[in-house]
């Protein structure tokens, strides 16, 4: 029999309090969830659907400074394949190869996950097929890499090939649907029209840098992916990142559960970096790395603008092809770079004793000393005796009565030894020390080194816990002992010299209003400044003796006036004694504009690797190369006298 | 009388049931319903462009003598002036031979071509189209080459029996492997969306960046010969502007094509000796 609860039911009224207020808190929490939390659900909805893909921007190109480009960016053709779009296709084929094991009732078939990685595999490999058919290659597919990338990068394209030659990328252009999965893709990779040019001033990148897009672009909670960047690692790539590197660009897409593509929301073009104009004259750096090359010597060298002290030529070798480092430099090129010890930027990183051509600072040390006048003469003997050692000119060979002039233009050494004792180490490290040795230029590149040594007596004591012998000063005197300096140091020295100051400051960017350097002077004489240049400019006319291995050979340039020093450092090495050879100059001597140092490393005990033979031909390729492109900037001859001629 | 329930509905009912039929029906019978379709239609569209020259023909009629007469009168200069240069290509190609032999060079005789009168234009902002009156049967194979007096017309897109769609360079479907007259770098020639009688433009992309063009120094764009489909040198249009993309690794540049792809009449197809 069936009742009827017609009124009110007491029993019922337990049930209906807690079920209404069930029914409260339920439209409460929707109330809540609806209104209050609508955000964090919003945003969750937003994260789940939706993904980004940043692309780096290429870098800015870098030029000499008469508008060349030394780095550039060179594209590069990739064929890649859009795995969302094979979706259908890669299910099709999963639902074939679960339908071709089952029809084979095989025990042992594989998981789901695995049937889907073979289902994907072959998809992409047919497609690979194609493309080695259309290009006639034989590229294969790497399985691992493939899952790699589906797991990890879904929303990038897959690359399937990479630097396409352009014949390649053509033939593709024209034979892909313009609708198809695969397409031919753009980036770009470093490019360096001159090969090693340069290489260890201009630096290399590494392309492992992670992009990072402006804070405005929507999305920043989003899945990112993103592709590569490259970073600056040395040089003026590395120094000059933050103006160098491009800005990001980025796409924000709408995707499907499955996580690919349905379509784009938002999307920035990248933008390439800023362009860097440097100093560097790309005709003289070819002059000087063509001569420098023809050793097959490590060396360096180093070319200022004397007025601004803008870096000409800044050379090293061995070098390496930058081009080998782009896309991504091979395990194979880092180690031949290595064993010819290759790395090493030797002007601005290598370390040497100065030899003879310290003698223009212990000039000046010993002109402000007054020490050293330009009429005073000393007798050379071939040796000079200090306390019971003999210190021998060049092989023992005796110059005779001999001053300054021919002092500085024959490299003798017991003029300076004599005058060096004279002026003493103090006053002769204190000018160094003014001329900016001892301590690094502040050349804007990444490592200079800070390992440039201006020895004195109480270094000596602080270092070896020894006296400063009378000995060690003559050797300072003729640029040996402790004494090391660096290529960059002697040419900002030299330009020093050249402009009659004591400091000179490098730049590797061009700046065509920079000023003239104006800093402390030199403080000779005009006389005791014009007896220097003299002997600076006799050296490179009739530095030319015989028995002497810093003999200069066809110095000369037609119309151009040179001021120069040679000089042959040694090295003690367990091999044996090897030589430095060195040659700094500065050219036109009446108006000095250009001012150079090289470097060349002999690497055979006994060879006679002199500054005459090796390091002044490079410098006379830069200056000839120099007055080839600069005759306004020679001065005129003076006008003969008719009558005397 | 109220309908019956089942009348008002029938229409959808027949709609449901054919839509259930089609989806069953086997994909080779839908391909082959679909070329039948094409095959079917192919006749009555040659059929109306006989007819349509026919008119053109009655049309003339209708002209008086001396019309006719001077239009005879230029076609004739028109005509020596192509057998003149008939000629001339022959001795060109007979000196190409020569030289080719001595030294002992491939020939380059790769395409033999095929005219065909335009059967009808299909010109919209989305695709554009032509419909020619040659087909398989006189060995017109997809993807081949269709060029015009002012250079590369398209690409044939579908191939029937007697008739023939080719994709004119206009449309966004076309890509192909160009460059520029006096450079041998390969650029990428893209159709673009043309609205109907607008000139007809496209895009060059991946133009490398020391390459220049300017209203009163225009550029030739050319295909490449690099592609494989396209033989080299045939005339695409000209560029007026190249401007750098913002990423900085190429130029991009509107490539202004032959007004007259819009009113062909004639084309000719070339057909690859040895197809890929």
């Amino acid at each position: 029999m069936v009742q009827s609860h017609r009124g009110r039911d007491s029993r019922l009224q337990f049930f209906y309090i807690p079920i209404g207020l069930g029914g409260i808190a339920l439209m409460l929490g929707l109330v809540f969830q609806q209104v209050w939390r609508s955000d964090l659900a919003e945003t969750k909805a937003t994260n789940q659907s939706q993904n980004r893909i940043l692309v780096p921007g290429p870098r800015g190109n870098i030029y000499d400074r008469e508008g060349r480009i030394l780095v550039g960016n060179r594209p590069r053709f990739a064929v890649v394949l859009y795995l969302e779009e094979l979706r259908t296709e890669i299910y099709r084929e999963y639902v074939e190869i679960r339908k071709a094991y089952r029809a084979a009732n095989d025990v042992d078939a594989p998981s789901v996950t695995q049937m889907s990685q073979i289902a994907r595999f072959t998809v992409v490999q047919n497609y690979l097929a194609k493309i080695n058919r259309a290009l006639d290659r034989e590229t294969e597919l790497d399985a691992r890499s493939l899952n790699r990338h589906f797991n990890a990068q879904r929303m990038l394209p897959y690359t399937l090939i990479d630097d396409l030659q352009p014949e390649e990328y053509a033939r593709l252009l024209e034979q892909l649907p313009v609708n198809s999965p695969l397409q031919v893709y753009t980036t770009s990779s470093r490019f360096y029209p001159y090969g090693a040019a340069a290489s260890h001033t201009l630096g290399f990148v590494s392309s492992n840098r992670d992009i990072e897009i402006d804070e405005d672009f929507p999305g920043k909670d989003l899945m990112t992916f993103k592709m590569v960047g490259s970073k600056g690692r040395d040089g003026l790539e590395g120094r000059f990142e933050s103006t160098l590197e491009g800005k990001a660009g980025g796409t924000v897409y709408r995707v499907d559960p499955g996580g690919y593509r349905v379509e784009a929301l938002h999307r920035r073009l990248p933008v390439q970096g800023e362009n860097l104009i440097s100093s560097i004259d790309i005709d003289l750096q070819l002059a000087a790395e063509e001569r420098l090359r023809e050793y097959d010597l490590a060396g360096g060298a180093v070319a200022l603008d004397v007025n601004t002290g803008e870096v000409l030529v800044m050379a090293s070798l061995p070098d390496y092809d930058l081009n080998d480092f782009s896309p991504r430099l091979t395990q194979t090129v880092a180690t031949d770079i290595n064993e010819r010890g290759a790395w090493l930027n030797r002007p601005v990183n290598g370390l040497y004793p100065p030899g003879s051509a310290f003698k223009i600072l212990v000039t000046i040390a010993g002109m402000q000393a007054g020490t050293i006048t330009p009429e005073k003469t000393i007798n050379c003997g071939g040796y000079y005796r200090v306390g019971n050692r003999l210190f021998p000119c060049h092989d023992g060979h005796a110059h005779g009565e001999i001053a300054l002039k021919t002092a500085i233009s024959k490299s003798c050494n017991v003029f300076y030894y004599q005058h060096g004792l004279e002026t003493g180490a103090h006053a002769i490290a204190r000018t160094a020390r003014q001329l900016g040795f001892g301590e690094p230029t502040g050349i804007t590149l990444p490592s200079e080194t800070r390992g440039s040594l201006v020895p004195d007596p109480d270094w000596k004591r602080e270092r070896y816990d020894q006296s400063w012998v009378p000995g060690d000063t003559a050797n300072f005197s003729i640029g040996q002992g402790y004494m090391l300096v660096t290529p960059l140091q002697m040419a900002t020295f030299t330009a020093s010299v050249a402009r009659g100051q004591t400091q000179t400051t490098p730049y590797l960017t061009h700046d065509p209003n920079r000023p003239v350097q104006q800093t402390a002077p030199l403080g000779l004489t005009p006389g005791d400044y014009s007896a220097l240049l003299e002997g600076m400019e006799e050296c490179t006319i009739s530095g030319t003796s015989r028995t002497s291995f810093t003999t200069i050979r066809n110095m000369r340039i037609p119309g151009l006036r040179v001021g120069g020093k040679t000089g042959t450092a040694q090295k003690r090495t367990p091999k044996g004694t090897i030589n430095f050879a060195w040659f700094i100059a500065f050219a036109p001597i009446e108006r000095p504009q250009i001012a150079i140092a090289v470097i060349v490393e002999g690497d055979a005990p006994g060879e006679e690797t002199g500054g005459g033979t090796y390091s002044a031909p490079v410098a006379r390729d830069i200056l000839a190369k120099w007055a080839e492109k600069h005759p306004e900037l020679i001065p005129p001859p003076p006008p003969t006298d008719p009558a005397e001629s | 009388m109220p309908p019956d329930r089942f009348d008002t509905s029938k229409p959808f009912i027949t709609l449901a049931v054919l839509v259930l039929v089609w989806f069953l029906v086997p994909t080779v019978a839908k391909r082959v319903s679909r070329i039948g379709f094409y095959e079917l239609q192919a006749p009555v569209e040659v059929s109306a462009s006989y007819l349509r020259e026919l008119q053109d023909y009655w049309s003339w009629r209708t002209r008086s003598k001396t019309d006719i007469y001077n239009a005879y009168q230029d076609l004739g200069g028109v005509a020596a002036h192509y057998a003149h240069a008939a000629e001339e290509n022959v001795a060109l190609r007979r000196e190409v031979e020569k030289l080719e032999t001595l030294l002992r060079l491939p020939t380059f005789a790769d395409y033999r071509s095929e005219s065909a009168r335009v059967v009808s234009r299909d010109l919209n902002g989305w695709w554009q189209r032509l419909i020619v009156r040659k087909g398989s049967a006189h060995g017109i194979v997809k993807g081949a080459p269709v060029i015009f007096a002012g250079g590369v017309a398209g690409r044939i897109s579908e191939v029937h029996r007697t008739t023939a769609v080719v994709d004119l360079i206009s449309s966004s479907s076309v890509r192909l492997a160009a460059s520029f007259e006096d450079d041998d770098r390969p650029v990428s020639f893209q159709g673009g969306i043309n609205p109907p009688f607008s000139r007809p433009q496209a895009t060059a992309e991946f133009v490398p960046l020391d390459l220049y063009a300017t209203p009163a120094k225009p550029k030739a764009l050319v295909t490449s010969g690099l592609g494989g489909v396209f033989p080299r040198g045939l005339r695409l249009g000209t560029v007026t502007i190249l401007n750098p993309s913002p990423d900085g690794l190429f130029k991009t540049g509107r490539v202004f094509l032959d007004p007259r792809l819009n009113e062909l009449t004639e084309v000719s197809i070339l057909i690859p000796l040895d197809p890929l």
